[in-house]
């Protein structure tokens, strides 16, 4: 059976007619074409899919299209403050070479951002923690812990 | 031929600096585009049956049922697809593979092979008719573990090939005189050792498009390493001219090697599109990606060294057997790198050496990073740790002592030219103050008596390209536009490693201008020059040195160019950062725009040159050494630390190369202590083909990795001495990390995974 989702997706309003048993993430893929939060496993296991659903993190393979209806998803498509403007995080990622494949890099940098929205400054451990629903098969993680500490830094000298 | 010239030395302005990689840019922003990505009008969804048995030949197979479901637009089985029979790893210019592989066939040799194929107007749909689906099996005698399968009498899984089950006749290696110098050792040392199933895991799901135009031309998106393979046998198989079929990849979610391959769902999916002339997506799983993907060879290993009293390796006897799976796939490869490189890395005159590659009824094994070697270095790299336990004397020191040396015969028959091994270990020895290491107080901390700490020296050797076993060749395009920008072809996979940006660095430097300048289009077989594929830890050094001999060319042009516009000889000027100079006259100078745009009587040009290089191989060296903590109580190990110490050449782009070492690190972590893919013994089913059955080491796991990398030993064969990185890290921190649980808790394991069952059993049997 078909429905109608109204909802907010990157700060735009959106609806999406979806069938009931269609996944947030296949309807975000196929149906919006926000291509950018990807399919590692369609199972909950790799975090490739994260998005953030009323400011928690969600893996969208597992929450279903319907339940999105009246709320507010944020995709790695709305992490640009702006058109030319790159969110620390993102430019970080850059500079510390902590994206290889990059096929997990959209829900990691998703989930590094519900991080720092919560813990400006995070330990070393935080940011492990934070991280352990996305796998990386890549980078051995090195690199993107050195990036989110660096990001933190840079975000909390820019509000100061 | 390789280049054999000096190593120029110059003053690099690009070369070695971590410039902005511009796929990266892509990734971070979630536009970068991979197959799966790729949405075509009227496009169909593809599903694969899979077989619930092992070993079976098909009696039956009726799909009157699924054609009959709404929604499902075509079906295919082993009676209506062309049986041809075809290499399921398509290296070209090669004898090592296996001709052993049907697209569809009428038996079934591993649970999960596929056996029909459906498309629909949905994924669900074509879901669904997959239980539509009859099909009666004739059950055939399986046989899961190579012994059984090398028995006399054992079920034969295929026709062809040498008999007796093996994938190709056995790869033997005689140096020497091994008997005699087994004789006159001091000691010997024997010992037996396995490996498990690793799997590569790579986040990207194999995925494939297939699209047909109505000229009967294939256009054809796959997340492939090699393109170009993919083009040749699908076009082969399909009987098509090359001008006929089009393949497309441009980013693509990892692939460690095992994505080079041409997979039966290829096919399908071509065949599929093809029969409904509608596109097609086949996207597996992630239980597919294990079940019909590839995994590292399961491998047996027996190895009896003779050592002098001074530690002096003396002789070598080795025997392996590598588990090929159900098909040969990289099978034969696998078999006769992993075994000829136990004629190197700790040098020894007197070798003997058999590698043998079997079929089981089990999923197929294919190429993963470390392609044969991780198993057999970590024989030979564990017995050194014994040899020098035996006789008292510090590991290192005895490695050192044992390390293959400059001129050595390597591997591939050719002396090594750039040797770094001794340098990276003796390196880390004076890095780590490794003497009071070894000689630390070892009474465990009273707040923590069950952990016990360790540490571990594992050193490897690996060769940029894969000669002799294929004699490959690298090829690029180097244009120089009007406005004096310049475009890069490579025919060169991008699985994420940063090979493209350390390509356009090669053509900056060589021409002189600017790494913004330089912009690379890849990806296309229809657009690019023609490629081996990415594997063998070579795209830097084989295409790379391929796009240096481009830019060498296009430069003399620009300075032709140049020269008749400034009205001095080709001699007289010189081209830097964009600039072309008077030599004498520094003042006097035009940039390259200026050069290549029009000026009155002469218009813009266009500057094209080709670069082609088939070289022969060289080596990059590596010696990990790790910190334990092995927790006695519950048999957990952690790695603490790690510190990779890797030669690779002049290092074109350090953060890439620091970034393979570390992934590298991860993955063998995961090999040697949880990562196996389990196969049931009594029915060839898959026991944990899933993220959360198989366990690999996230971010929780990780230990501190201090990666150092020396320019130690460049090799004149590669772009100033750069020679490979990707599959070096793999094989080194296996064996560092068993050597570090013998330090810690006084037990030798010779297999990996080692469990923490393992430990405690181990433990137990020690206490008893």
């Amino acid at each position: 059976m078909k429905r109608i989702v109204e909802l907010t997706i990157n700060g735009e309003p959106r609806d999406m007619t979806v069938d009931s048993c269609r996944s947030l993430l296949d309807a975000l893929r196929d149906d919006v074409g926000l291509t950018g939060t990807k399919k590692g496993c369609d199972v909950g296991d790799c975090g490739a899919c994260t998005v953030i659903v009323d400011g928690e993190p969600v893996n969208a393979c597992l929450m279903l299209a319907v339940e999105a209806e009246g709320r507010t998803v944020e995709t790695i498509e709305g992490l640009q403050p702006g058109v030319d403007t790159l969110h620390p995080l993102q430019d970080a990622f850059m500079r510390h070479g902590a994206s290889q494949c990059g096929f997990c890099t959209p829900g990691i940098l998703m989930m590094a951002k519900k991080l720092l929205d919560d813990n400006p400054r995070p330990s070393d451990e935080d940011i492990r923690f934070g991280l352990s629903g996305n796998i990386c098969r890549c980078t051995g993680y090195t690199k993107i812990f050195d990036a989110i500490k660096a990001a933190a830094i840079e975000m909390e000298a820019a509000r100061s | 031929m390789n280049v054999t010239t000096p190593i120029e030395q110059r003053d690099f302005k690009i070369v070695g600096k971590s410039v902005r990689r511009d796929d990266v840019l892509e990734k971070v922003t979630g536009e970068a585009e991979y197959t799966g990505d790729v949405k075509l009008p009227g496009m169909l969804h593809g599903k694969i049956k899979r077989a619930a048995i092992a070993h079976a030949r098909i009696k039956s197979i009726d799909v009157s049922k699924a054609l009959a479901y709404p929604g499902v637009k075509a079906v295919l089985t082993h009676e209506n697809v062309p049986r041809v029979l075809h290499y399921g790893s398509p290296h070209p210019r090669s004898a090592s593979c296996t001709k052993d592989q049907y697209i569809l066939d009428d038996r079934v040799r591993f649970w999960g092979e596929g056996v029909a194929a459906v498309a629909a107007i949905s994924e669900e749909i074509a879901d669904e008719a997959l239980d539509l689906i009859e099909v009666e099996y004739e059950p055939l005698p399986a046989v899961f573990e190579p012994e059984d399968a090398a028995q006399p009498g054992a079920p034969l899984i295929h026709e062809v090939g040498p008999g007796g089950n093996l994938v190709l006749d056995p790869v033997r290696v005689n140096r020497g005189d091994v008997d005699a110098a087994f004789a006159q050792a001091d000691f010997v040392l024997e010992g037996t050792f396995s490996g498990g199933r690793p799997h590569p895991a790579y986040m990207e799901p194999n995925v494939c498009i297939a699209d047909w135009d109505g000229s009967n031309k294939l256009t054809f998106w796959t997340s492939t390493q090699t393109s170009f393979m993919v083009r040749g046998i699908l076009a082969e198989v399909l009987g098509l001219p090359l001008t006929k079929v089009r393949v497309l990849v441009d980013h693509m979610g990892g692939g460690f090697g095992a994505k080079q391959d041409l997979f039966q769902h290829e096919f399908l999916c071509a065949l599929l599109a093809k029969e409904t002339r509608r596109p097609v997506k086949m996207e597996f799983t992630r239980h597919e990606t294990f079940v019909a993907g590839r995994s590292r060879h399961p491998c047996k290993i027996w190895l009896k060294q003779g050592f002098k009293n001074d530690g002096t390796l003396v002789a070598r006897d080795m025997k392996l057997v590598y588990d090929s799976g159900a098909y040969g796939s990289h099978g034969p490869g696998v078999t006769i790198v992993g075994t000829t490189a136990a004629t190197s890395l700790y040098r020894c005159e007197n070798v003997r050496l058999e590698g043998r590659c079997v079929y089981t009824n089990t999923p197929i094994n294919g190429a993963f990073r470390g392609y044969g070697v991780v198993q057999s270095y970590y024989a030979l790299d564990i017995q050194m740790d014994e040899a020098a336990e035996r006789i008292g004397m510090d590991p290192a020191e005895l490695k050192l002592k044992n390390v293959v040396r400059a001129g050595d015969i390597a591997p591939s028959g050719h002396p090594i030219l750039g040797h770094g091994l001794e340098i990276c270990l003796q390196h880390g020895m004076d890095v780590l103050d490794w003497k009071s290491l070894r000689n630390r107080d070892r009474t465990p901390d009273p707040k923590r008596p069950h952990i016990r700490t360790g540490w571990g020296i594992g050193c490897e050797m690996h060769g940029s390209s894969a000669y002799p076993g294929i004699k490959e060749q690298g090829n690029a395009t180097v244009k120089v536009n009007e406005d004096g920008t310049v475009t890069l072809l490579t025919g060169a996979a991008g699985l994420g490693t940063g090979a493209h940006t350390a390509l356009a660095q090669i053509v900056a430097e060589e021409l002189g201008v600017r790494f913004e300048d330089v912009g690379t289009i890849h990806g296309d077989t229809d657009v690019v020059p023609w490629d081996i594929g990415a594997f063998a830890s070579h795209t830097t050094y084989l295409v790379g040195t391929a796009a240096k001999m481009a830019a060498t060319k296009v430069r003399a042009s620009v300075l032709e160019r140049a020269a008749m516009k400034l009205q001095v000889k080709p001699g007289e000027i010189d081209l830097s950062e964009g600039n072309i100079f008077v030599k004498a006259e520094p003042g006097r100078f035009m940039t390259v725009a200026e050069a290549m745009g029009p000026s009155r009587g002469i218009p813009a040009a266009n500057i094209v040159a080709n670069g082609t290089y088939e070289p022969t191989k060289s080596y990059s060296f590596a010696a990990h050494f790790a910190e334990v903590h092995v927790d006695t109580e519950t048999g957990i190990v952690e790695v603490k630390r790690v510190i990779p110490v890797h030669d690779v050449g002049r290092v074109i782009h350090p953060i890439a190369a620091q970034g393979q070492i570390e992934g590298g690190i991860q993955q063998g972590i995961g090999h040697t202590l949880t990562e196996d893919y389990i196969i049931d013994k009594k029915t060839g089913r898959s026991l944990n083909a899933g993220l959360v059955d198989y366990k690999m080491p996230l971010s929780m796991d990780m230990p501190d990795i201090e990666t150092i990398i020396l320019e130690a030993a460049p090799d004149p064969g590669g772009p100033w001495g750069a020679k490979g990185v990707g599959e070096d890290p793999i094989i080194a921190i296996g064996p560092a990390i068993a050597n570090a649980i013998h330090d810690a808790i006084g037990v030798r394991f010779h297999h990996y995974p080692i469990t923490p069952e393992d430990i405690l059993k181990a433990l137990r049997e020690k206490g008893a």
